[in-house]
């Protein structure tokens, strides 16, 4: 007999177990995915981030020290793809005569690498200029000394005579920190900047030009073993993968005990990565959450809908013998294929997207998540649609609908007024994580252990649970005491139906108070979720922007300024503007710093000057200041502390002028703090305006030009690469490659998948919430729209009374979820703002975005109202003869 | 000679149900003046509810002609001309006594105060104590009674009554009818009552009898 009842179940209910299997399906798939997401990018964060380290080790050895033993033990401590040897010599200086002048350094480096360092090692060394075979310069030290390709440059050795070298090319040290840090110094000691003057030499030369300062002063002339490991070896897991980075590091050191220092790279590199993808999985917890418990809520609601017919069901089948015990039996088997099935397809989904979208490697590392999955979704699909059964079943449901019906009483959290409480307490906490600077992930650099302050997510957490109850607060107010307020409101709609309309829905306001909260909850997703990520995506371009300085940027030298191509590239279609920008240097005491000449008035014109990047003014104030004071200057915190700065004070450069090549005095007034500029080094740099600059120095070239594109910016790149190659050495770069590079930062993560999956899923949620929660609703009281058009209600007056009530649903919904959505919004972009870098100043409100939503919202709403109406248009005659 | 409100020639009303069809209705003809007081009488399933709804315009026939001489075409019967006690529960259960008889007054448009009107309707019912209540809270009489305080409070010239059988016992339906004769004193309203119970039909000046379908008409009430 089962069997045959279930066969025609099946096929009767065909439709609403379809919608429950889905409605099941969504949430599995977006919490499978989403736990996805936090393996893949955690993963592919730390395959990329130990991608582009071009040395996972440099192991520098002590003078005196076998080589090959160092080796041994690099192979036995870990597993490595390539390794080098690389020398590194001190020498006093070098100098050049250019043009009838000479130019002399301070101090320089000279090194020396095998040929085909640079291919086994990628990402340490970039020509800018003339060929790789022989003798290279650094940029920067081309600059200061004037040489090109083909000139001379006379190296004086320490304690020997001057060596003279030819110059075969110029070229970039992108990775200058790490290949000249002090090795096995203490972490304490603040970092040494790169040295200023370096000269790369082949090999064999190095070992010629410095054999005699080797025996005589074996300090200056060091040897480093440059190692490349072997990354797949290494745990997906940051946190894992720098745990066992350490121990190999750990290992390697005590074999060689004494006779070689390490300096790990990679483990540095994993630890970075570390908090972001610690971050990561904040995230996730901070905006995914909410999205699936909205989810499970709509379950719900389907599950828990056609109670009636449920009723009538069971109570034939009670006419027929069956026992409570044989009714909760169907109903489990009911429960078991639903949840089932729709955990089966919400993992299918899960696992497609993953591949696909999120392009995990390796569907291993999800394999836990997934399992945890599949135990939610069977769990609570079993429950939401069992529980409901077993209410009507035992007649429990009726009596609750019969009590609402009634008179509505105030629940006890009302009556407690719990939501403020809650709210209160969210306030409390958001103002005590933001009392400790918003530190919620904990990474102490090289320790092991991490901490996450999930506590912290207390904050949003009572944000939605309290703005959720103030939601049925207010809609059950507004359908008891504001009922003569809304019944006006409506009157447009309504006509004289507006009283008995307001006062049949405030007799459903249970239902109606929990419709609403439903679309609230889904608008406040989407809301909070769309600010946040625009936000996000916002301050990764402000970001991108800082690094890059402008949509695209052209970088020449002294000898070669951008500057000379302005005319042409402000020709190029799609430029909206272009500026130039000074790029010199300047010693600042014994410190040789970058300086940045810019027009005060033009640069907010090319690029953002966020508020952040100043001390001791915001942006607009700083800049026109420097506009005020021609000699004024912008220094970084560290020349404050190190000069006992006041505002106002002189302070005495020295720059490079053009009719010498000399480094002169030139007198500049302090005016503020600059902590981060475009294009400016992370260290100490000089912010002063370009005319003075141009005056003092002889030269108004400027080796840098801003572009801000209106349309596309590659295209715009490529035109200004046709006229860059005219003049060797300018490069140009774009926003959208500074964006993809910038890799050790959460910011650089690609949320757009994460985005697009989120914001499509918010959307879908609102047109199911609303079509649903007007469609459920209304299907179990078309009996009262039977009833209405046989009294002769016209199709209008049957519609005044069902877009009354989706209007209240769908725009009271709307307002408040928005509402909240923004609060929660703002708190998430605060208490993440470990995140960004630079804090981002506001929220970006994506306009059209929130416009869809609500656009959807109204057309569901309306499809679901439309499609009910013409259900009731004709009198259900059946309804009304009895029997 | 009073208005004919009524008329129907040859009025069928066909089912088909599975392929075959029942007639819940055979061909009729009939009239109905105002001030008529008709009852209508017929076992269950003889087609009561079916004449009846065809008679409110709710229903169209599948064959024959009706029509409403002084009332007007078929949609524009309800709710100003024809007044309709269904035998099924028929009001809204969210809404309370008061307000389920403010409906039709609301949906004609034109009334000045609808409540009053209401109120009114429940007094000459007897039913000025029950106006708070919601239709859950109403016994089946009660809210029988409350259907009829709706079907009169817009004063219609066309009175049709499904009286519930089965569930409700002799007395209330007696009680139902009793009320409904009481609040039609001195008015020329028309009225229709259909019902199982000869002592109710009695009362009424003309009888019908329905029979499978078949209608017939009878001039004067029976005498036993
Ligand atoms: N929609 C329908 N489809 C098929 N048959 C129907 C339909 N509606 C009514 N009938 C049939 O028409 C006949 C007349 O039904 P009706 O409800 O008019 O009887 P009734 O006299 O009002 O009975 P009762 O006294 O029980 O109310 C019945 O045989 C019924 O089964
Ligand atoms: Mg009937």
């Amino acid at each position: 007999m089962i069997r045959l009842w279930l066969k025609g179940f099946f096929a009767a209910h065909f439709g609403r177990l379809a919608a429950a299997v889905v409605g099941l399906a969504l949430p599995v798939a977006l919490l499978g995915s989403l736990g996805a997401f936090v393996v893949a990018s955690s993963e592919s964060m730390a395959r990329r981030a130990v991608a582009s380290l071009p040395a996972d080790w440099q192991v520098l050895l002590v003078p005196g020290a076998d080589a090959a033993t160092v080796i041994d033990a690099i192979g036995n401590a870990a597993r490595y793809e390539n390794l080098q040897s690389a020398g590194y010599a001190d020498t006093e200086g070098f100098s050049a005569i250019t043009g009838g002048t000479t130019q002399t350094t301070g101090p320089g480096k000279v090194l020396g690498l095998e040929t085909d360092y640079r291919q086994l090692f990628p990402g340490q060394l970039e020509l800018n200029l003339g060929s790789w075979d022989g003798v290279l310069i650094a940029a920067q030290t081309a600059a200061n000394l004037h040489v090109a390709p083909g000139d001379t440059v006379t190296i004086r050795l320490v304690g020997g005579s001057p060596v003279d070298v030819r110059i075969a090319g110029v070229v970039a040290l992108p990775n200058a920190d790490s290949m000249f840090q002090a090795i096995g110094v203490s972490r304490n000691i603040a970092p040494q900047a790169p040295p200023d003057n370096v000269l790369l030499m082949p090999m064999s030369e190095w070992r010629t030009v410095f054999a005699q300062q080797a025996s005589a002063r074996p300090d200056t002339v060091r040897t480093q073993i440059h190692v490349r490991l072997d990354h797949a070896v290494l745990p997906p897991d940051p946190s894992a993968a720098f745990v066992q980075a350490q121990r190999a590091a750990n290992n390697f050191e005590a074999r060689v005990a004494g006779s070689a220092a390490l300096a790990d790279n990679l483990a540095a590199r994993l630890d970075a990565v570390r908090a972001d993808s610690l971050y990561a999985r904040v995230l996730f917890l901070f905006l995914g959450i909410p999205g699936v418990i909205l989810a499970l809520l709509v379950t719900l609601a389907v599950a828990s809908s056609g109670s009636e017919r449920r009723r009538r069901e069971q109570a034939l089948l009670r006419l027929r013998g069956a026992s409570l015990l044989q009714l909760l039996r169907l109903a489990a088997i009911e429960a078991a294929a639903v949840a089932g099935l729709g955990t089966v397809i919400g993992l299918l989904l899960a696992v497609v997207v993953a591949l696909t979208w999120w392009r995990l490697q390796n569907l291993g590392l999800v394999m836990p998540w997934l399992v945890l999955v599949v135990a939610v979704g069977l769990g609570f699909g079993i429950a939401a649609s069992l529980v409901p059964a077993w209410m009507d079943a035992t007649g429990t449901s009726i009596a609750a609908a019969r009590a609402e019906m009634d008179r509505p009483v105030p629940s006890l959290w009302q009556r407690l007024y719990l939501d403020v409480v809650i709210l209160g307490a969210g306030g409390v906490v958001f103002w005590m994580v933001a009392r400790t600077g918003y530190e919620i992930v904990l990474a102490p650099e090289g320790i092991a252990q991490t901490s996450v302050h999930y506590e912290a997510f207390l904050a949003p957490l009572c944000f939605w649970i309290g703005g959720g109850l103030l939601w049925l607060r207010l809609s059950r107010w507004a359908l008891g005491r504001g009922q003569g307020a809304v019944a006006v409101l409506l009157t447009p709609l309504s006509a004289n139906l507006g009283p008995i309309i307001v006062a049949s829905l405030s007799r459903q306001q249970r239902r109606m108070a929990r419709g609403v909260a439903l679309v609230a909850l889904a608008f406040a997703f989407a809301t909070a979720t769309a600010i946040f990520n625009s936000t996000y995506n916002a301050q990764s371009r402000v970001d991108a922007e800082l690094t890059n300085g402008a949509d695209v940027t052209l970088t020449g030298t002294t000898s070669h300024p951008a500057s000379e191509l302005l005319t042409e590239l402000r020709a190029i279609p799609g430029v909206a503007a272009a500026e130039p920008m000074m790029h010199r240097f300047a010693y600042v005491g014994a410190d040789l710093q970058d300086m940045f000449g810019i027009n005060p008035t033009m640069i907010g014109k090319l690029t953002t000057i966020s508020n952040a990047y100043f001390a001791n003014h915001d942006a607009g104030k700083s800049l026109a200041l420097l506009a005020e004071t021609p000699d004024g200057v912008l220094v970084s915190q560290e020349t404050v502390d190190d000069f006992q700065l006041q505002p106002g004070d002189r302070l005495n450069l020295r720059l490079q002028n053009a009719s010498d090549n000399q480094y002169h005095v030139v007198p500049f007034k302090f005016i503020g703090v600059v902590r981060e500029f475009p294009t400016a080094p992370k260290d100490s740099f000089l912010v002063a305006n370009a005319d003075y600059i141009a005056k003092q120095a002889g030269s108004d070239a400027s080796e840098v030009v801003l572009l801000r594109t209106s349309g596309d910016a590659e295209a715009v790149a490529a035109d200004a690469r046709k006229l860059a190659v005219k003049r060797g050495g300018t490069k140009v770069t774009t926003l959208g490659e500074t964006q993809a590079l910038i890799s050790s930062s959460l910011t650089a993560v690609d949320l757009r998948g994460l985005t697009a999956l989120e914001l499509g899923f918010a959307v879908l949620m609102i047109a199911g919430v609303t079509g649903l929660v007007l469609a459920l609703g209304l299907s179990e009281r078309r009996r009262s729209f039977t009833i209405l058009s046989a009294l002769g209600a016209t199709p209008r007056q049957l519609g005044a009374f069902l877009w009354s009530e989706g209007l209240i649903i769908v725009v009271g919904g709307a307002v408040m979820g928005i509402a909240v959505g923004f609060g929660i919004a703002y708190a998430l972009v605060t208490l993440l703002s470990g995140v960004f870098d630079p804090p981002p100043e506001t929220l970006t409100v994506p306009w059209l975005y929130v416009t869809v939503a609500l656009a959807t919202a109204l057309l569901c709403g309306s499809i679901a109202i439309a499609g009910t109406l013409t259900l009731s248009k004709k009198p259900d005659l059946e309804a009304l003869r009895g029997g | 000679m009073p208005d004919i409100l009524v008329e129907g020639k040859e009025v069928t009303r066909r089912f088909s149900q599975g392929g075959s069809d029942i007639y819940a209705l055979q061909p009729a003809s009939f009239e109905i003046r105002a001030g008529d007081r008709i009852a209508l009488l017929g076992r269950s399933g003889s087609g009561k509810s079916t004449l009846l709804h065809l008679i409110a315009g709710l229903d169209t026939p599948t064959g024959g002609l009706l029509r409403w001489p002084a009332l007007g075409p078929h949609d524009a019967l309800r709710p100003g001309f024809v007044g309709i006690v269904f035998q099924a529960p028929s009001l809204i259960p969210t809404l309370n006594v008061v307000e389920n008889i403010e409906v039709p007054l609301r949906i004609a448009g034109n009334i000045s105060s609808p409540q009053t009107r209401a109120l009114a309707a429940l007094e000459s019912l007897g039913l000025a104590d029950i106006t708070d209540k919601v239709p859950d809270e109403l016994s089946g009489g009660q809210a029988q009674r409350v259907a009829l305080a709706r079907a009169i409070a817009l004063k219609p010239r066309l009175i049709l009554a499904d009286e519930p059988t089965g569930q409700l016992d002799q007395s209330i339906a007696r009680q139902t009818v009793d009320a409904l004769l009481n609040s039609l004193e001195g008015s020329d309203a028309a009225l229709l009552v259909a019902t199982h119970d000869p002592s109710a039909a009695r009362r009424m000046k003309t009888t019908w009898l329905m029979d499978h379908g078949r209608l017939q008409l009878t001039a004067m009430a029976e005498s036993t």
